[in-house]
């Protein structure tokens, strides 16, 4: 668990964060956006000792973080950043097995892990374990930052827009194959990113910041229902809003059981998000589809009419509260 | 490494335009052959030679043949390609290897054995066509993408033979009577040469790296540092040694111990300190931008994983600024063995020694004598390091 109280840093006159209070339980994964300048890198940086804050509390797992020597800390926070990082000079095995190395484990423990870590990565030993850096593309060399990050198998995990630099595609991907890892291993993850698509899929926790301070923070789906200000709204994609909410809801959360009438011809399966079934009415011209589990069998249907009206009740619901 | 690969290399293309590089400079070296004297011939050591033509030094046979060979290397060049450069090369090496040859001829035509003290100079042809021939060479070594080891192997071959040719057949050659009548001597002094450019260069490693580390550690060193070595630089080599002498040989005269240990206004101390001098500039430059020039998000990454300030330096930002200063101890190694050779005016010895007592005695293959292997040296420091400083680029990196 991470939890910043009051913590502040100013650079001469300038403060580039102001105050923030952040609290990260255990096994979540917070996100934090905001437009460049606005204080998200420096928050992170703060975490892992790499720049010392001003002023205010940071406590890890129930000590200050004055109570850890930095370098040890360091070595038990995994950190990825943009452009990698990796040492130019050293092969992929190499580069992964750095912290295990720093931490005098025996060379066989620190062979299995690296071959572990290359695996659960989706990086074939045998080609890739004695490449150097620069024979990577970025995809790969992304992939290797983030076995290196797990090498010592820490329980924080920091994250500076670490796919900042991919193309679209392969920034997808990883981002697909990030939250499936962090699905099975659980990490404290700290992310931070310009891209609020990225962050709206990955995240447990939604900061947004501006010029240092924390303009709202919660759920993601709750930041899209009652964005705080016309910042919030705009960086969470104003009229896309709608559709973004509906990226974050499943098909199934939202089907009604089979009616008496015959089910639709366009089907689609219960695990889909919302905004892929909205995009399929639009394109088959129909407010109605069937919904399927795995094995094509309906079990469900989605109508857009129910959907609209759903959304409205949500509102009104809020509203009253 | 060297100046040499800072030229982009260009792609072959077959049929294309012809090599206008090679194809001039065939022509260049045909009208140097028949033009310019090939070689002199002199009675004795002093009287300055008569120059002789190709005609007169290698008979019309071989001038015919060193013509076709020349003809051959342009002509191949008109239709460039891999199988006509590959030729072309074989042309060069053959040319460069049939060279010591023709004097062995020459001195069977013109060198009378009655006359003991009669010797061949080479002449102005010769030196230009095997300068132009080592031209011909790198060009050929670009266009076929060649590395450093297969030129490098073929002229230790050539060198070889030269050798070879020089010691067993030249006796007439004045450049190897000059090296005969004293053989020791030169041993020595290339040892000499070798000892002083290895000790200056070794303390300015040393010290230049502190001195780099000084001025990392302590911003403001810098630019006063710079200026005191830019300084240096700029005094005459001849003047630093003549700077020197007076307070050295007034410590020698006044500190006992100093003299002991061999300090003195002239010889091995001046010299030295003068080495290092020249030494450090090119030392602590390339030192101090080869540490800074590593990048910041590589060595951030470092601190973020947890290294120390020390494994840092030595794991990561030493290993990464090797290559470029690797090419401040080449620079400053090929200047020293230059500079080396004026210390002999101070009594410090080494190859510069034949350099000065030649040009005393107006005997220019004295002067070739000492200036030849320093240049050979020269030039094998130069490729010895620059192929080191090659094979430490991290996976091969650019």
């Amino acid at each position: 668990m991470i939890e910043l109280s009051q913590v502040s840093k100013r650079f001469g006159d300038e403060t580039a964060v102001d105050a923030i209070n952040l609290k990260v339980a255990k096994g979540k994964f917070c996100a934090l956006v905001g437009t460049s300048g606005c204080g998200k890198s420096t928050t992170l940086r703060m975490i892992n000792r790499l720049i010392e804050r001003s002023s205010g509390d940071i406590i890890l797992d129930g000590q200050a973080l004055e109570a850890y020597d930095p370098v040890k800390l360091r070595r038990r926070i995994g950190y990825v950043i943009q452009s990698t990082g990796l040492f130019p000079h050293w092969t992929v095995a190499r580069n992964i097995g750095l912290v295990p190395r720093l931490l005098k484990w025996p060379a066989d423990d620190i062979q299995t892990r690296v071959e572990e870590l290359m695996a659960l990565l989706g990086l074939p030993i045998e080609e890739f374990a004695h490449k150097y850096p620069h024979q990577l593309s970025g995809g790969q060399a992304q992939r290797v930052g983030v076995a290196r990050a797990l090498a010592a198998d820490p329980d924080i995990l920091l994250m500076d827009e670490p796919f900042g630099a991919l193309d679209p595609i392969t920034r997808i991907k990883l981002q697909d194959e990030l939250a499936s890892l962090q699905g099975r291993l659980h990490k404290t993850v700290v992310f931070v990113t310009h891209d609020m698509d990225e962050a709206l899929k990955l995240a447990d926790h939604l900061v947004v910041m501006r010029d240092g301070l924390i303009v709202q923070q919660g759920t993601p789906l709750a930041l899209l229902q009652h964005p705080k200000d016309p910042f919030v709204e705009s960086l969470l994609g104003g009229l896309e809003r709608g559709l973004k909410q509906a990226a974050l809801t499943r098909v199934k959360d939202h089907m009604s059981s089979l009616g008496p009438t015959l089910p639709s011809q366009y089907r689609i399966s219960a695990d889909f998000s919302l905004r892929q079934a909205l995009s399929m009415m639009l394109r088959d011209h129909t407010d109605r589809l069937a919904v399927v589990d795995q094995h094509d069998v309906p079990i469900g249907e989605l109508s857009l009419r129910k959907i609209v009206k759903e959304a409205q009740l949500e509102k009104g619901s809020m509203r009253e509260a | 490494m060297s100046l040499l690969d800072a030229l982009p290399t260009p792609k072959l293309r077959r049929g294309g335009y012809p090599n206008a590089v090679l194809v001039s400079m065939s022509i260049v070296m045909l009208a140097v052959l028949w033009g310019l004297d090939a070689v002199s011939v002199a009675p004795n050591r002093i009287v300055q030679g008569t120059g002789v033509g190709v005609l007169g030094a290698i008979g019309l046979p071989g001038a015919f043949l060193a013509s076709l060979l020349i003809l051959a290397i342009g002509g191949l060049a008109c239709q460039p390609g891999r199988t006509n450069y590959a030729a072309a090369l074989g042309a060069v090496v053959l040319l460069l290897a049939l060279m010591p040859f023709g004097l062995m001829v020459a001195s069977y035509f013109l060198i009378d054995p009655a006359l003991p003290q009669a010797r061949l100079g080479i002449g102005a042809s010769y030196w230009l066509i095997l300068f132009i021939l080592l031209l011909c060479l790198i060009e050929l070594r670009l266009r076929l993408a060649l590395t450093r080891l297969l030129p490098g192997l073929l002229l230790a071959g050539v060198g070889l033979l030269w050798w070879l040719c020089a010691s067993l057949w030249l006796d007439d050659l004045a450049l190897v009577q000059e090296f005969k009548a004293r053989d020791r001597q030169f041993m020595r002094a290339v040892g000499q040469h070798i000892v002083l450019v290895g000790v200056a260069v070794g303390v300015s490693i040393v010290l230049g790296g502190l001195l780099a580390m000084l001025m990392r550690r302590f911003k403001r060193l810098q630019k006063s540092a710079f200026a005191v070595l830019n300084f240096l630089q700029t005094i005459p080599s001849l003047a630093l040694f003549g700077l020197l002498l007076a307070p050295l040989a007034w410590l020698a005269a006044n500190v006992p111990v100093l003299a002991q240990v061999g300090v003195s206004g002239i010889g091995n101390t001046p010299a030295l300190i003068a080495l290092v001098a020249y030494s450090l500039l090119p030392m602590v430059r390339n030192t101090y931008i080869a540490l800074e020039q590593v990048s910041p998000d590589t060595l951030e990454a470092a601190t973020a994983m947890g290294m120390r300030r020390g494994q840092q330096f030595w794991q990561v930002r030493l290993p990464l600024a090797l290559p470029v200063l690797l090419e401040g101890v080449r620079i400053t190694t090929v200047q020293a063995i230059g500079l080396t050779a004026v210390a002999a005016l101070i009594g410090a010895g080494g190859l510069g020694t034949f350099i000065f007592q030649g040009l005393g005695q107006a005997a220019m293959d004295m002067v070739l004598l000492g200036a030849l292997p320093i240049l050979v040296l020269a030039l094998l420091v130069d490729a010895a390091l620059g192929a080191l400083a090659e094979a430490l680029r991290p996976g091969g990196i650019q």
